[in-house]
């Protein structure tokens, strides 16, 4: 069955939504969007803190543990997570699965081993902002912001060795346009590695989640705005889905 | 019936705010156990588990709660990770000895797809009791890289990529169940009803 992850992309204490990653729009607050969404059907949720890391500044907890409290469905966060320590708060306050990416890009990829061989390798989900360049997709930190150097086969590629669980693949190019899936992009790194792939960033419409899934085949497709503006439901897009013979939870 | 929860918190690791919360909406009333001490004062256990195997039962026995476990006569709920370390013998990280109150090996999921196997999946009950009451073949989350091979007290199995696994087990007074109740929306919190209710 193929998850439908509901993404909350935030800037406390609003969820926002960013074009490119960029230009903040506010929708709402992030514990009564997460209810929703979790009232609808969504298989998960997933809380990013999308300013944070670029700013240095702490993981707002209060904010997490607020959203947390509404759901009784798998709860991912991440957004400037840089300590086991952070970790152990979050799984502390109902976290179910920590989101990690800049971190482990920039500083200390170990970090991915040591949390995956503590907390069990499902908790872990590495989080690979990708911009394509000519022939090749390069891995960005700080929500799209800053360039790594880093190739994204090769990251996907190391972060599964090193124990990550779980992969958010996430489009620099397609995020907050509408205009549907790194459909490639989404493909080839489904297929290189043996550990789930969720993919976001680009739905436009039900037709474009339907294209990614029969495309790629990832393990879950996490989408944001098409909720956020009250365009679909959780419940159309897992009946359009249903309606194409592809499965999905009650 | 009421009774008293307690949910054994060992460790770095655990889930134990959703759970506690999940048990609570079921109409259960909480307590965390920190030590072999406080076992006298619930009248049921949850064991959870988010972690490894392995790290597991090092937590358990440094709080001196493995002899409590082993011995009570007490319903016990263990949760994915809690499930598994009732059984003999564990194979993540090393080779690592379990409770051994159930009869079980955990082994890596032998299955050609993802692992871990994440996601909502349905229980197929072969062998129902009253925690699985008025769930059968509903859809529970799973989130696990590992699997209870067990042949003797199988109450569900589930399919994952045409790979059929444990997905709870009963023996006496031990339930285990692979999947993640406290994540499952109302088929959990019911599943915590029936144990509250037991």
């Amino acid at each position: 069955m193929i998850r439908i992850i509901a993404k909350l992309d935030v800037k406390p204490p609003f969820v926002i939504k960013p074009v490119h990653f960029e230009g903040l729009r506010k929708i709402g607050n992030s514990p009564e969007l997460a209810k929703k969404y979790y009232e609808q059907g969504a298989d998960e949720v997933m809380y990013i803190d999308i300013v944070s890391s670029l700013y240095q500044r702490e993981i707002i907890f209060d904010e997490v543990e607020k959203t947390a409290n509404e759901l009784f469905i798998p709860f991912g966060v991440g957004g400037a997570v840089r300590s086991i320590d952070d970790f152990s708060k979050l799984f502390h306050i109902g976290a179910d699965k920590v989101v990690i990416n800049t971190y482990a890009v920039q500083d200390d990829p170990s970090i991915i081993n040591k949390a995956a061989e503590i907390f069990g390798r499902q908790a872990v989900v590495v989080n690979i902002e990708a911009k394509k360049w000519d022939s090749h997709w390069e891995c960005y930190t700080d929500c799209g912001r800053i360039q790594s150097g880093k190739d994204v086969l090769d990251w996907a590629k190391e972060a599964e060795e090193r124990g990550a669980g779980e992969i958010l693949l996430q489009s620099v190019d397609a995020d907050g346009r509408n205009k549907g899936f790194d459909l490639e992009l989404c493909k080839i790194i489904v297929d290189m590695v043996d550990i789930p792939v969720v993919v976001a960033s680009g739905a436009g419409s039900l037709e474009d989640i339907k294209k990614v899934i029969e495309y790629a085949k990832p393990s879950g497709v996490a989408i944001a705005s098409l909720l956020h503006y009250d365009k679909v439901t959780i419940q159309n897009i897992k009946a359009f889905l249903r309606d194409n013979n592809i499965k999905v939870s009650k | 019936m009421s009774s008293i929860i307690g949910i054994v918190n060992y460790g770095v690791t655990g889930n134990i705010h959703s759970i506690k919360k999940a048990v609570e909406k079921a109409g259960g009333k909480v307590l965390v156990i920190n030590n072999h001490k406080e076992f006298g004062e619930v009248d049921k256990i949850i064991l959870p588990g988010v972690g490894s195997y392995k790290d597991a039962m090092q937590e358990l026995e440094k709080d001196n709660l493995l002899e409590s476990l082993k011995t009570t006569t007490k319903p016990i709920l263990g949760i994915c990770l809690g499930m598994q370390i009732l059984s003999t013998l564990g194979f993540e990280y090393g080779e690592t000895k379990g409770l051994n109150l159930i009869q079980a090996e955990v082994k890596p999921i032998l299955v050609d797809a993802k692992v871990p196997h994440v996601g909502f999946n349905t229980i197929n009950v072969t062998n129902s009791n009253k925690v699985l009451d008025g769930l059968e073949q509903e859809e529970f989350y799973f989130m696990h890289s590992y699997e209870v091979v067990n042949y003797t007290d199988i109450t569900s199995l589930t399919d994952y990529e045409g790979h059929s696994f444990v997905s709870s087990v009963q023996k006496h007074n031990l339930y285990g169940v692979q999947f993640h109740p406290e994540k499952s929306r109302e088929a959990g919190i019911r599943l915590f009803r029936n144990f509250v209710d037991l």
